[in-house]
């Protein structure tokens, strides 16, 4: 059995860990309810981005005058899909439970089902650039340590380059990899496909109702520059998505952590109290006998 | 038919405004300023930089917009812009030292994107001072 100071040592160890995860809980808070607040304040412009788009591709679709332009055809008829661009979004830091390990998996069945090939991959997050590392996957984009004020940057830098790619017939489509925000104890894996959007029949039935909007100065030149924006949009969505996850994932880890904290310093407090119990009764009983002698 | 139009703008970091207003005027990106009130034929368009003025109670308003999108119906107006303040979101010291520094660089650039770059940086500038209703932005 180990020694009353041996067990003393390791409670005292405990403890300091425990400190340690309850700090981490605290911070992982404080940063989850700022990636949350962008988040939501984000979620009404980029729905109404997205009704916008959905207006203008029906209007373009509805009136056969429209010759759709490149862009335009871009969401009305999507091209076979054969070369693809993926930005995979993880986390820079661990402790995080399954946060990295569940968005890896997801982006591992991904990129052996998928039929087309991976032409370009993004990667945010080192652990995201150390599973491409390990695939011996080039990312030729590689984005790590990024603020929470950085994300414009980078999504401006993808988006742009994504919309010239798929113009020049470089890519087909943009599928981004991340961790969807469900709470801040749960999160999804999630692949998504940026484009080409697939439209909702809900927006043809909208569509045909109402009068059809005036798109000055024309159609296309609209749809060409509400294309890269509206991707823009859905890129800085799903990268608030996954650091608003990876926080809510770390603060449910630290929490989790410092519960089983308390759990073994009381049991080591337990195991303790016996053997000093156990060493007073020995006493006791050696000086009773002693004085009976 | 409704009196009024429902004025929204929001940017990607907040939502800055949602009222019903009589009247509203913004920048467009290609067709100098449109004057939009109550009926107006649906209408999407770009959206440049400037001043947006909306009508409340009688009194005019301005707002600050940098590009974006606006979508217009017969009772709404939905700006989705890149940038946008109220003058109340407008600090003045800190746009007048943009304003200098956009000067400075100005004069010191080299290449055409630099100068093009501190030409949008100070045009910002300006459009901020002018809403705010400081006498540097008139000279815009």
């Amino acid at each position: 059995m180990a020694g009353l100071q041996d067990i003393r040592r390791r409670i005292r160890s405990v403890k300091n860990t425990q400190q340690v995860t309850k700090a981490m809980k605290m911070i992982s808070a404080v940063k989850l309810r700022k990636s949350q607040e962008r988040l939501v304040a984000l979620r009404p412009y980029a729905g109404k981005m997205m009704d916008v788009v959905h207006r203008v591709v029906g209007r373009i679709k509805g009136d056969s005058e429209i010759q759709p332009g490149p862009a335009a055809q871009a969401f009305l008829a999507p091209r076979e899909e054969k070369r693809i661009r993926v930005v995979l979004v993880a986390s820079d830091k661990g402790l995080c439970g399954g946060f990295n390990a569940n968005v890896l998996k997801a982006a591992t069945a991904f990129a052996t089902e998928t039929q087309a090939e991976i032409v370009h991959l993004d990667v945010v997050g080192k652990r995201a650039a150390e599973w491409a590392r390990k695939r011996k996957l080039t990312a030729t984009g590689e984005y790590l340590n990024i603020p929470l004020a950085g994300f414009q940057r980078v999504v401006t830098e993808i988006s742009e380059g994504a919309a010239t790619q798929y113009h020049a017939g470089e890519i087909d489509a943009l599928y981004v990899i991340y961790n969807y925000f469900n709470s801040p104890v749960a999160q999804t894996p999630t692949v998504f496909k940026v484009f080409p959007m697939e439209l909702d029949r809900r927006t043809e039935s909208r569509e045909a109702a109402e009068v059809p909007h005036l798109l000055e100065p024309d159609p296309n030149a609209v749809l060409e520059t509400l294309l890269p924006r509206f991707v823009e949009t859905e890129l800085l969505r799903n990268l608030l998505e996954s650091s608003a996850s990876e926080h809510g994932a770390r603060m449910a880890a630290m929490d989790k952590a410092s519960n089983n904290a308390g759990e073994m310093i009381a049991k080591l407090t337990l195991t303790m109290n016996k053997i000093r119990q156990a060493s007073i009764t020995n006493q006791i009983i050696e000086i009773v006998s002693g004085a009976n002698a | 038919m409704s009196q009024s139009i429902k004025l929204e703008v929001v940017t990607p970091e907040r939502p800055v405004f949602s009222a019903d207003v009589a009247e509203v005027q913004f920048p467009t990106a290609t067709r100098g300023y449109y004057g939009i009130l109550p009926g107006h034929t649906p209408l999407m368009t770009a959206v440049g930089d400037g001043l947006l003025y909306y009508v409340q109670d009688g009194q005019k308003h301005w707002l600050t917009v940098f590009g974006g999108f606006a979508e217009v119906g017969p009772d709404r107006v939905t700006i989705l812009a890149r940038e946008s303040e109220t003058v109340d979101m407008i600090d003045l010291e800190r746009v007048e030292a943009d304003r200098q520094h956009a000067l400075k660089l100005l004069k010191e650039a080299q290449t055409e994107h630099d100068l093009a770059s501190a030409q949008a940086a100070l045009d910002a500038s300006l459009i901020r001072l002018q809403a705010a209703g400081h006498p540097a932005g008139h000279g815009f």
